[in-house]
């Protein structure tokens, strides 16, 4: 008799929608996650006020040095005294990388991991990203179209809540939206410009993963609108902004179905030959170092692409000496990210008289990906969105001339307005791009540690570069002055972390990890739905799509347990 | 058109944004320092420098200034609690040489008539600024400024710094007459 009908790895993203879908199919979850518990009330940092966190609230450099350098290196922006209890600290999970390479594996591990602290962008896939590996021959082909994962990005879309707005695009298809964030003076200047300049590239505002108009099911989550803080990166006592703490973990909690353990790190999955499943969960209590097996019909991995590839690779038995679900030899490879390096800048004249009042708390604009969906002159595979926006300069930290009143006053007033914008690019499947597990080097808890071999290819760079002079290109066009550009030096692989592709899901048993529905070819009843089923990374932000094929496996699991198939 | 309450509002938010907010201070953990008194950091000359320096940068007006602030003490917090050795013997180093500079210029800054203060720094200012080197200087002021308007007489009285806006404007009219 198994202690649960599912065990859920990982409490982020993707898990907090597996365990909210199971439980409410009334099936008895267990959520394991690795790190501590976030608890809102005492936690979450937003409700701070700019006087009350010390030192301008930096992190001490020598700590930085210490503890973040891979993290603040990343994510220096999110990354504060009042935050850094969000990030890891790389000396307590190490990892490393193979010589010439280098990789960002920012984290989080607390109750909801990175959904605490991402930026909220939230796209649909769109038709052609589903046939693009099998139109190119490239990696394989998705299991999987655009019309069968729609239901569940309606269902997903209407419980999280995305402002944004209806467009009509196929590349990048319309979710279900509450009112988008209005575009400022400076962008709704710049989006007439690009779309009467360039025939088939539109500028909209950005899908942003927050509340505007909340529903009934969202308020009765204690959830309400966003109240234009930007405190995000914080936590939000409003639970305006989507984190599976905000939302799909209370929707879970209050089925009663819902268990969560934490400071639970999964050192491996048992397998049990005669009945083909995964038998058990052996995990390590990270403060007391206790070991316990958990048992349960069925298991999901959403500990993150890379952590869950790595709970498999750790999870060797004589059936599968390579890992588990490893008989194609594709855990841990083709591991994908966004690229991004084409960013440039500008000054927008001619809104001086302008200013806003609120903070918005992400976006500004997107420009849904345009190459080779409506302009096929391109001397690269795929295609990338900018992200990007544009707000008044305003404070310049003290680096203006002047001393005196008028330098004081001068911070009241807004100041030029910037425009920037900055591509994230689809990277291409590449089995020699993995994650492997050193071979001796153990972290404290006793779990190898990770080697990232990871480098973008010809196409990626390609990519960027075009996308620089497209986006120089669009600056000009939209009558920017002072046009700067970062040569599009590539973002360092990790760096956009939307890690995924290190299971991927597939038609072939012999080239791929999963089916169709996140299922593990190999073992029935161990499911991944976080990015590592990902078969190509697309250009748009990935958290909704793992969010909709989360659902979409829990509910083909709990019909299979409903069958007795499991 | 907006009342000048709104306006005022706007413009915190064009100030606020992501610096302000970012700019978080301890100004309640910080103790209070005067010209003249060594603080955990900096010497009593130090101390002395960097409150003429602050009080001549962002004076009082009608609102408080950098030394109604303590930011001379902020500062000092921020070198003893936050910076690096390597950023500390940087930032001393640029205290030394814009003593030097300040003092060619007017025989001695610290004893000098606020006219001639004035003049002097807002050369060096000038300089800095205007690819005279000093990044000394432009990192001094950096760290004064982004001080100022973390403590909560820069962000509240000086800013009208707003904790919950409650709604997003992505337009707002600045007047002539406001």
């Amino acid at each position: 008799m198994a202690d649960f009908d599912a065990i859920v790895v990982g409490s982020g993203m993707s898990g907090g929608m597996s365990a909210k879908e199971l439980t409410e199919r009334g099936l008895k979850v267990l959520v394991l996650e690795r790190g501590p518990e976030i608890i809102p009330e005492r936690d979450y940092t937003d409700q701070l006020a700019p006087w009350q966190s010390p030192n301008l609230d930096n992190v001490p450099q020598d700590e930085i040095k210490q503890h973040y350098p891979k993290q603040y290196g990343g994510v220096a922006y999110a990354i504060k005294e009042s935050t850094k209890h969000f990030w890891v600290k790389d000396d307590e999970h190490p990892y490393e990388e193979a010589e010439g390479t280098s990789y960002d594996w920012l984290r989080g591990y607390h109750t909801a991991g990175r959904s605490i602290m991402w930026s909220r962008q939230t796209y649909r896939m769109g038709p052609q990203d589903f046939t693009a590996n099998k139109e190119e021959g490239v990696g394989v082909d998705w299991p999987v179209r655009y019309e069968e994962i729609v239901p569940w990005y309606e269902k997903v879309e209407k419980f999280i809540g995305i402002a944004g707005s209806e467009e009509g695009l196929n590349q990048l298809p319309d979710s279900v939206f509450q009112p988008a964030f209005e575009l400022t003076d400076a962008e709704k200047s710049f989006k007439q410009k690009i779309e009467t300049t360039f025939n088939g590239r539109n500028v909209i505002p950005a899908r942003i993963a927050h509340l505007t108009d909340a529903t009934e099911e969202q308020r009765s989550l204690g959830r309400t609108n966003c109240q234009s803080r930007n405190r995000c990166h914080h936590g939000c006592t409003f639970k305006a902004y989507f984190s599976s703490l905000n939302a799909t973990l209370p929707a879970a909690e209050r089925t009663g179905n819902l268990t969560i353990i934490h400071n639970a790190i999964v050192r491996g999955l048992d397998y049990d030959f005669a009945s083909n499943r995964v038998s058990g969960v052996q995990v390590i209590d990270a403060e007391t170092n206790e070991r316990r097996t958990y048992t349960s019909k069925m298991v999901f991995l959403n500990a993150s692409a890379i952590a869950s590839a790595l709970i498999l690779l750790q999870s060797k038995s004589e059936a599968f000496p390579t890992g588990l679900a490893n008989r194609s030899d594709q855990v841990g490879r083709n591991l994908m990210d966004h690229v991004s390096g084409a960013g440039v800048a500008g000054i927008m004249t001619g809104f001086d008289d302008k200013t806003v009042f609120g903070r918005r708390p992400s976006g500004g604009i997107y420009i849904p990906r345009y190459a080779n969906v409506t302009e096929n002159d391109k001397p690269y595979k795929r295609g990338f969105g900018f992200q990007g926006g544009a707000s008044p300069l305003g404070n310049a930290g003290g680096q203006i001339a002047g001393i005196g009143r008028d330098f004081k006053e001068a911070h009241k007033l807004p100041g030029p307005w910037r425009f920037s914008v900055l591509a994230f690019g689809e990277q291409l499947p590449n089995p020699d791009n993995r994650v492997t597990l050193h071979a001796s080097r153990r972290d404290r808890w006793g779990n190898p540690v990770p080697i990232f071999n990871v480098a973008y290819g010809e196409n990626e760079h390609i990519m960027q570069r075009e996308a620089l002079k497209d986006a120089r290109a669009m600056m000009e066009a939209a009558g920017c002055i002072n046009i700067t550009s970062n040569d599009a030096d590539l973002s360092k692989p990790g760096n956009r972390i939307h890690e995924m592709g290190s299971a991927r899901m597939g038609r072939d048993p012999a080239t791929s990890v999963l089916n169709g529905w996140c299922q593990a070819h190999d073992v029935p009843n161990l499911f991944i739905t976080d990015g590592a089923f990902m078969t190509s990374s697309a250009c748009q932000n990935p958290s909704l799509s793992y969010m909709a094929f989360s659902a979409r496996a829990a509910h083909y699991a709990a019909d299979l347990v409903a069958e007795g198939a499991l | 058109m907006k009342t000048r309450r709104e306006f005022l509002q706007g413009l915190i938010v064009s100030v606020g944004g992501a610096t302000a907010l970012s700019a978080c201070s301890g100004a309640a953990t910080i103790a209070a320092t005067a010209p003249g008194q060594r603080g955990r950091f900096y010497t009593g000359n130090e101390i002395a420098l960097l409150s003429r320096i602050c009080d001549l940068i962002i004076p009082r007006t009608e609102t408080p200034g950098a030394l109604d602030a303590n930011v001379p003490g902020y500062l000092d917090g921020l070198m003893t609690d936050w910076a690096s050795d390597e950023t500390r013997s940087i930032h001393r180093k640029a205290l030394q040489l814009i003593a030097a500079r300040l003092d060619a210029a007017s025989g001695n800054f610290l004893s000098a008539s606020e006219e001639t203060a004035v003049r002097v720094l807002t050369e060096l200012d000038s300089n800095a600024f205007s690819g005279g080197g000093l990044a000394g200087y432009r990192s001094l002021k950096g760290y004064i400024t982004r001080a100022y308007f973390a403590t909560e007489e820069g962000a509240m009285e000086e800013l009208k710094w707003v904790a919950l806006p409650g709604r997003w404007d992505p337009s707002v009219d600045i007047s002539a007459g406001d």
